[in-house]
């Protein structure tokens, strides 16, 4: 049987059907079309399918949709506005943070919800909010390095 | 992967949970983050006809009660069981073994009630059966083991990484049933049996954690090892408490549990013994390390053999021990 349900994603409203055993991240890409989110194991190790809901990154391949009830949700396509890519996006893309770009987009997001709460995290703190995100093509380093400007960048500078 | 079909129900608390569990019997199962379960049924482990969801009930904050007590709320994320000051002030230790458990995603949604209950895992069964289980392993009613091939008893591991933590403060647990509750002590709740590792009958629900009011001079630390960090569970678990007397820097009460090496969590009792009266130092840790390693009988698992696991066991309790200790005031720094 299905369900409505009401749900916010990047600051527009949808109503939709679905049934109890949709994901959220099969909502957002098969109902909604916001192919941004990514998803690959399915099962929770890689964090490709990590969005934003209330701030919390969670990850959409195992959040159920009708869990979702009236619940804000921010994909990558939420981010910037227009054509204007916001800090962490910049930082990203300047800093060779992305190669073939599959796990960026939870990557980006892992890093605005760790910035919004900590602006100015150390190199563990780093580490610790990306450990569930993997990425085959970079190494890591460039991505850390990414986190790191993106902080200075977001910090107001000192009088 | 998708998510085979199943009922779903939103109770309006734990108690109409615990009826809805006692109506469908087997064939129901209650999500709370759901990160273990949906992947297990993604991967055909678990084909519940109804999930019973526990996301839709209230998550009381944290409570200090009569004689010190600290109340948590079995539905609490992970995330804010290691960042919620009250918790990081009374129970250091459950905070930082909540930080270890997965990835970040996974403690912000995950909850502490469902590490509690988190099933026995095993390298074998916790994968994609689409093309295996031509013989049933013992998970599976079957009567052989892929893992030990001449194995008696399946030897899946219990690897929550909070567990060892809350039993080093001898944490209970209340558990809600469709017509009463009642209130265990945490090491109490496993069984030891990877089969059936939780004491808890169909209808039961873990509810609430309870932590007593911590001593005055107290050192905890946990150590988790394994090879890729968030990415994986533990190839073992060391949770260490040491209470230390208001004068002088000898122990009185000590705590030493080891997870992820068996089918449920182990008390070093022995050790534990040996370091109650003894002054804290470096020999004293290194005795203690050997004793715990000789003690506890880790089971091959994950591809971790016996050896390893054994020496590990001895540097990773060696190291704790010395981190709790440095945690007390009392060693150390002079």
């Amino acid at each position: 049987m299905k369900r409505l349900i009401e749900l916010c994603v990047n600051g527009e409203v949808y109503e939709l059907a679905v049934e109890a055993n949709t994901t959220l991240a099969e909502v957002l890409r098969d109902q909604i079309g916001l192919t941004g989110t990514k998803v690959s194991c399915g099962t929770g190790e890689c964090g490709t399918c990590t969005v934003l809901m209330d701030g919390r990154p969670i990850l959409s391949c195992l959040a159920l949709a009708v869990d979702c009830q009236k619940q804000s949700i921010l994909t990558i396509e939420g981010l910037s506005v227009g054509e204007k890519l916001t800090p962490v996006q910049k930082a990203f893309h300047e800093y060779g943070a992305i190669q073939c770009g599959f796990c960026t987009p939870g990557m980006v997001l892992s890093t605005t919800a760790l910035l919004e709460a900590n602006s100015q995290p150390s190199m563990q703190e780093i580490r610790k909010a990306l450990e569930g995100h993997l990425c085959r093509c970079t190494g890591y380093n460039k991505i850390i390095e990414a986190v790191q400007q993106a902080a200075e960048q977001m910090t107001p500078k000192a009088k | 992967m998708h998510l085979p079909k199943f009922e779903h129900l939103y109770p309006a608390s734990l108690k109409e949970a615990a009826r809805l569990l006692k109506k469908h019997g087997a064939n129901a199962r209650l999500a709370a983050g759901g990160t273990d379960l949906f992947a297990r049924m993604k991967y055909g482990l678990a084909q519940p006809e109804v999930v019973i969801s526990l996301k839709g009930l209230s998550v009381d904050f944290p409570a200090v009660i009569k004689g010190g007590e600290l109340h948590l709320n079995a539905l609490m994320p992970l995330a804010d069981v290691a960042h919620t000051a009250e918790i990081r002030e009374r129970a250091p230790l459950l905070a930082e073994a909540s930080m270890s458990v997965g990835s970040n995603q996974i403690r912000q949604m995950g909850t502490l009630g469902g590490n509690i209950c988190l099933e026995n895992r095993c390298s074998y069964y916790n994968q994609s059966h689409t093309f295996q289980f031509i013989e049933p392993c013992f998970k599976r009613k079957g009567s052989l083991c892929y893992l030990i091939p001449k194995g008696k008893k399946c030897v899946a591991v219990f690897q929550a990484d909070t567990v060892p933590a809350l039993i080093c403060l001898d944490a209970e647990v209340e558990i809600i049933a469709a017509d009463n509750s009642r209130q265990l002590l945490l090491e109490k709740l496993y069984t030891g049996d990877a089969l059936k590792p939780l004491a808890l009958s169909q209808d039961e629900i873990v509810g609430k954690v309870i932590i007593p009011q911590p001593e005055p001079v107290r050192g905890t630390a946990f150590s988790k090892f394994s090879l890729r960090g968030g990415v994986e569970f533990a190839a073992l678990t060391v949770a260490v408490r040491l209470d230390v007397a208001d004068k002088g820097e000898n122990c009185y009460a000590a705590r030493i549990t080891v997870g992820a090496i068996s089918a449920k969590p182990v008390r070093a009792l022995k050790a534990e013994k040996t370091m109650v009266g003894e002054a804290l130092s470096d020999k004293l840790f290194h005795e203690i390390a050997g004793m715990v390693a000789s003690e506890i009988h880790p089971v091959m698992h994950h591809g971790y053999s016996i050896p390893f696991l054994k020496e590990c066991l001895k540097t990773q309790t060696y190291r704790t021990l010395v981190r709790g200790a440095e945690r007390t005031g009392r060693y150390g720094k002079k």
